[in-house]
């Protein structure tokens, strides 16, 4: 078992906690601001922790706790896959795994005008950019950069896409590139879309390739690197032979 | 004063427990919870948006469906529904997903004895694997009365029915703190000695209730760290970094 904790605030972070442990206390804290992610909540001087999961730190203040979920709570600055479910007049009502619908105002586009609002069917999956993500209302979603260029926004055609942890998402899309896609990269060419809701697309030139990427990556959750790495080298021997 | 048990266990022993979470592929968060014979399955779908009719749509609002083993539910699980909703309601924080549903289904595998405790533990680590905002977590501990006057814990289903009374108590886990010792206390006692839900059936006075509540807490300490345990022995560790 472990033993009793320290008073010194770093003595939780990389350690794993679960819902109601105190992890900083602030009234012991010189530099008082610090930033929290999810999972965390202040009540008066003690930060608590609401899910399990690791805590991590990053400086110069922040903190969070990562966990892996199958549903997505949206971030503003996250970019994640949608699906049209829906097209009113002023937005497309879009899921993105979260716990309500988001909006995709019609104009949030490059060059978006009245004239030339672009139609999407229900079903459409789009690449796009959190704005907005107040809680009691609906994420507003963005298919422009910062700056209003398309910037890879916008729909993806064709393609396959399957839905995995948020956990596995967020491994897809660290850097340096995770060992999965890397060795996978090295051997054959496609195309990928990861959005951080748990959701991915994978496209290449021939469906063969598709599904062996798709299965790779579904596989590699619980794999470590070199493990990742050796899988795939196995998959990709068994299609050369 | 020791009195024997049908499986040779002492009073205060609790039947070997275990915990299996993210085991269903579709549900948003599952565990299966056991101890000794009696196994209970959770499933936690959502947050999905919108609430029910007459409940508040300025919380988060939780329904719990109740899986009997096998016929269809009748009052006794009806009453299990509610407790177990209170329960968790208790423990969640509803203000974060707003105008939101998350459901609960609790489906018995098997029956013996403690079975409320058990598929409240199962709900508890269900709604942490699906990442449900918590204040903390709870553990359910079942205490049971023998017509001497006894306290045993965990009862299986056959001491059940020779009991005089029972009470099913629900306590917060122990948490870590970076406070100092004895900065989290509420009126003088520490969190993890407060109740959540206490459920008594048949005869029981009043010291034998305060009995059964020192037992259970002693208890319910082992419980937490089994749970915290289980909880971090399943939290995908992210190996491929180091």
């Amino acid at each position: 078992m472990e033993d009793k904790p320290s008073t010194s605030p770093m003595s939780f972070v990389d350690q794993i906690v679960v819902p109601g442990d105190v992890v900083i206390d602030l009234s012991t804290m010189t530099n008082q601001t610090i930033k929290l992610g999810g999972g965390l909540r202040q009540e008066s001087d003690a930060i608590s922790v609401m899910k399990a999961g690791k805590l991590r730190f990053s400086k110069p203040n922040k903190y969070w706790v990562e966990s892996s979920q199958k549903r997505y709570l949206p971030c503003v600055e996250d970019t994640v896959l949608g699906i049209v479910v829906d097209s009113k007049a002023e937005n497309f009502l879009v899921d993105i795994k979260g716990p309500a619908l988001a909006f995709l105002p019609v104009l949030a586009f490059e060059g978006g005008t009245r004239r030339n609002i672009p139609k999407f069917e229900g079903g459409t999956l789009l690449y796009v950019r959190v704005v907005k993500a107040n809680p009691g209302m609906n994420p507003e979603l963005s298919c422009t950069d910062a700056s209003g260029k398309a910037a890879e926004f916008g729909a993806l055609k064709d393609g396959y896409m399957f839905e995995c942890s948020t956990g596995l998402s967020r491994m897809l899309l660290s850097s340096p590139t995770c060992p999965v896609l890397e060795a996978l990269g090295n051997k054959l060419s496609f195309e990928i879309a990861v959005g951080l809701n748990g959701r991915v697309w994978v496209n290449a030139t021939s469906p063969s390739t598709v599904i062996i990427v798709a299965n790779a990556i579904m596989n590699s959750e619980t794999l470590s690197g070199v493990q990742q790495k050796i899988m795939v080298e196995k998959l990709l021997q068994k299609i050369q032979t | 004063m020791e009195i024997d048990r049908d499986d040779g266990r002492t009073p205060n022993q609790l039947r070997p427990l275990a915990c299996s979470r993210n085991i269903l592929h579709r549900a948003h968060g599952s565990a299966s919870w056991s101890q000794g014979d009696t196994k209970v399955l959770a499933a936690v779908y959502g947050p999905k948006a919108g609430t029910k009719k007459n409940e508040n749509p300025e919380k988060a609002c939780i329904e719990v469906i109740w899986k009997p083993k096998t016929g269809q539910i009748g009052k006794l699980e009806k009453e299990y529904e509610m407790i177990l909703k209170r329960t968790l309601q208790s423990i969640s924080i509803l203000t974060i997903n707003r105008n939101t549903t998350t459901s609960v289904i609790i489906q018995v595998v098997h029956d013996d004895g403690s079975l409320l405790t058990c598929a409240i533990n199962a709900a508890c680590a269900a709604l942490v694997d699906a990442g449900i905002p918590m204040k903390h977590l709870a553990v359910a501990i079942c205490c049971c009365l023998t017509e001497g006057g006894y306290v045993i814990l965990d009862p299986t289903k056959l001491e059940e029915q020779k009991m005089k009374g029972f009470a099913y108590l629900v306590f917060p886990n122990s948490i870590h703190s970076v406070l100092p010792e004895g900065s989290l206390l509420v009126e003088g006692e520490a969190v993890e000695h407060g109740i959540i839900t206490s459920v008594t059936h048949g005869l029981m006075s009043v010291e034998e209730y305060l009995n059964c509540l020192e037992r259970g807490r002693a208890a319910s300490a082992k419980l937490s760290d089994f749970l915290r345990k289980s909880i971090k022995l399943q939290l995908p560790t992210d190996s491929f970094k180091s």
